[in-house]
C-alpha cells in the first residue's frame, strides 16, 4: 500500500512539473500549451546526447535546465511575441500543436526514432522504509520536484518579477498601466516553462524509454492533473499533479479494468462536479 | 506641466476625438467631464499610451510622451489610476502596491510604502489581505495608493466615484485634494458625478462627442447654465453632499 502511495507520489511529481509549465504559461498568456511534454522530450533528448558523451548527470541536468531557459526566451522571442500580434489565443494554441510536430520530428531526424534505454540519475538497489518499497530514481525526481516547487514560489510569490507574473495573469490592462514590462515578463514565463519541461523529461526518461513520442502520455496526464487543480493555479497543478499519480496507481492496482481509462474518467467527474478545480479561483471581487 | 495640444485619436476609421488641447500644471486638479461616450476614457489612455495618438502633441515639461509605451511614461510620472479600479483582486494588498513602484529603487519604495499607509490606514490592518476581499472604498483607496507608489508628477483619475457611496467618495476626493496640494502632483480627474468633481478641482473642460466645448475655473462652470442642464442636474440644486 505505502509503496503504491510512494510510486503514484513519485509519477505524480513529473506530472506536476509539466503541469506548471501548463499553467503558468494559461495563466499569464492564455495560451494552452500542448507543446510542454515535448519540450521536455527534445530536452532530455539532448541530456542523453551530453550523457553518451560522459557528461556527468548533475552537469547533464544542470546544462539540460539551461539550454531550456534559452530555448523558451528564443521561443518566446522569435514566434510567441509574433504570432500574438496577429492572431488569436485559438491560433496560438495551433501554433503550440505545430510546436509538437516540429519538435518531435527534429528530435527524430537527429537521435531517431529507435526507443533508446535513458539510464537512470541514481542506481542501486531500492531502499525499504517501513515497509514501503522506495526506488532511488523515484525518491530523486520527488526531490527535485520538491526544490523547484519551493524555488518557483519564492519566486512567484517574494520577487517583484514574479509578483509582475501573477498580476499579469489576473489582469494585462492593469499591468500595463502600472508600467510593467509584459514582453519581459512573457519571456521570462516561456523560458521558466521550457526549464520546467526540461526537468520533468530528464527526471521520467529513465522510467518510459526515451523516443520522440514518449513524452505525449506525460502531456495529457499533466493536462489532466491542472484541471483537477483549476487550470490557473500553480499550488492547483503541483497537487492536482500528486493526487493523479497516487490516485491512478492505487486503481491500477485494486480495479485494474479501468487503469487505463481511470484519468480520463477522473477529468470528466471534475469538469462536470467541481468544473473550478480544487484551486481554481472563484471570484474573489466584491463590491 | 502635462500639455496636450490638438490631440486626435482613432480606433480604426472612426476619430474619438477630434482636436483636444489641454493642460495641467503643478499640484493643479483639472476635472473633464461628459457623458458615457464622450471620449474621456480615450483621452485617459492615450495619454498613459494605451492608446496612440493619430494627431497632436502630449508633453510633460517639454518632453513628448504622447505614443510611448505605457512603461515609458509612467517612469516619467504619469500615473494612471483606471476605471474599475482594476485591483488584483488574488493578490495581497501589499503585493498590489509594491506593483505599484515597479521601477522605483527600494529606498524609494519603502519610502512610498510608508507614505501611502500613513494616508490610508486602512490597507495597514489589511496588507496581507487578498486585494479582492475589500470593500469598493477600501478597493479604490487601493487603487490610489498604488498610482501613488510610482511617484506621479501627474496623476490621471479615471471616475473614482464608480459604485461609491456619496460620503466614501467625498472622504477620498479629499484625500486627493489634500495630496495634490502638498505633494504637488497634477491631477486629471475624469467624472461622470459632475458636482463632486467640479467642488474639487481647480479647472474644467466639458467634452462633447470627442470635442471640447466649454473650459474654465470650476466656479464659473459651475455657474454655467448649460453645464447645470447637462450635468449638474438643474437649477439651483443643492450642490454640497
Amino acid at each position: 500500500m505505502w509503496t503504491l502511495v510512494f510510486r503514484g507520489l513519485a509519477t505524480g511529481s513529473i506530472y506536476s512539473l509539466t503541469a506548471m509549465g501548463i499553467v503558468l504559461v494559461l495563466s499569464t498568456t492564455n495560451v494552452m500549451n500542448f507543446a510542454q511534454g515535448d519540450m521536455g522530450m527534445f530536452l532530455a533528448f539532448i541530456a542523453f546526447a551530453l550523457l553518451m558523451r560522459h557528461v556527468s548527470y548533475p552537469i547533464a541536468i544542470v546544462a539540460v535546465v539551461a539550454v531550456g531557459l534559452l530555448l523558451g526566451a528564443l521561443l518566446e522571442r522569435g514566434l510567441m511575441a509574433k504570432v500574438r500580434k496577429t492572431t488569436s489565443h485559438l491560433g496560438m494554441l495551433i501554433v503550440t500543436l505545430a510546436l509538437t510536430m516540429i519538435l518531435e520530428g527534429l528530435a527524430g531526424y537527429f537521435f531517431g526514432t529507435t526507443p533508446l534505454l535513458f539510464p537512470p540519475a541514481l542506481q542501486g538497489d531500492p531502499l525499504h522504509v517501513f515497509g514501503a518499497i522506495l526506488d532511488r530514481q523515484d525518491l530523486l525526481s520527488l526531490a527535485v520536484a520538491g526544490v523547484v516547487v519551493f524555488i518557483l514560489f519564492l519566486v512567484l510569490y517574494r520577487t517583484k518579477i514574479g509578483i509582475a507574473s501573477r498580476s499579469l495573469a489576473e489582469d494585462e490592462y492593469a499591468a500595463k498601466l502600472l508600467g510593467i514590462p509584459v514582453r519581459s515578463i512573457y519571456i521570462f514565463i516561456w523560458a521558466t516553462s521550457f526549464g520546467l519541461a526540461g526537468l520533468a523529461g530528464v527526471m521520467v526518461a529513465p522510467k518510459l524509454s526515451l523516443e520522440p513520442g514518449f513524452m505525449i502520455v506525460i502531456q495529457l496526464k499533466a493536462f489532466i492533473a491542472a484541471v483537477l487543480g483549476g487550470m490557473n493555479s500553480v499550488v492547483g497543478a503541483v497537487v492536482g499533479g500528486l493526487l493523479l499519480g497516487v490516485m491512478e496507481n492505487l486503481v491500477a492496482y485494486y480495479v485494474p479494468q479501468i487503469k487505463d481509462s481511470f484519468s480520463l474518467i477522473l477529468v470528466v467527474i471534475v469538469l462536470l462536479f467541481l468544473p473550478e478545480g480544487l484551486f481554481g479561483r472563484r471570484a474573489a471581487r466584491r463590491a | 506641466m502635462l500639455n496636450i495640444e490638438d490631440l486626435h485619436v482613432s480606433y480604426g476609421p472612426i476619430e474619438a476625438l477630434h482636436g483636444i488641447s489641454i493642460e495641467v500644471e503643478t499640484s493643479e486638479i483639472v476635472s473633464v467631464l461628459g457623458s458615457n461616450g464622450a471620449g474621456k476614457t480615450t483621452l485617459l489612455k492615450t495619454i498613459s499610451g494605451i492608446l496612440n495618438p493619430t494627431r497632436g502633441v502630449i508633453t510633460l515639461d517639454g518632453v513628448v510622451i504622447g505614443g510611448m509605451e505605457p512603461s515609458t511614461v509612467v517612469r516619467h510620472g504619469v500615473v494612471h489610476v483606471p476605471e474599475g479600479r482594476h485591483i488584483f483582486p488574488n493578490l495581497t494588498v501589499q503585493d498590489n502596491l509594491i506593483l505599484g513602484g515597479y521601477f522605483g529603487t527600494a529606498a524609494q519604495n519603502s519610502e512610498n510604502m510608508a507614505f501611502v499607509l500613513q494616508t490610508f490606514p486602512v490597507l495597514r490592518e489589511r496588507l496581507r489581505q487578498r486585494a479582492g476581499m475589500l470593500s469598493g472604498g477600501e478597493q479604490q483607496m487601493l487603487a490610489l495608493g498604488r498610482g501613488l507608489m510610482g511617484n506621479p508628477r501627474v496623476l490621471l483619475l479615471d471616475e473614482p466615484s464608480l459604485g461609491l457611496a456619496p460620503i466614501v467618495t467625498s472622504e477620498i476626493f479629499a484625500i486627493v485634494r489634500r495630496l495634490a496640494k502638498e505633494h504637488g502632483f497634477g491631477v486629471l480627474l475624469v467624472e461622470q458625478n459632475a458636482r463632486k468633481a467640479l467642488d474639487i478641482s481647480d479647472r474644467g473642460y466639458v467634452l462633447v462627442n470627442g470635442s471640447i466645448e466649454l473650459s474654465g475655473a470650476s466656479g464659473e462652470l459651475r455657474e454655467n447654465p448649460e453645464v447645470q442642464k447637462l450635468y449638474l442636474g438643474g437649477r439651483n440644486v443643492d450642490a454640497r453632499l
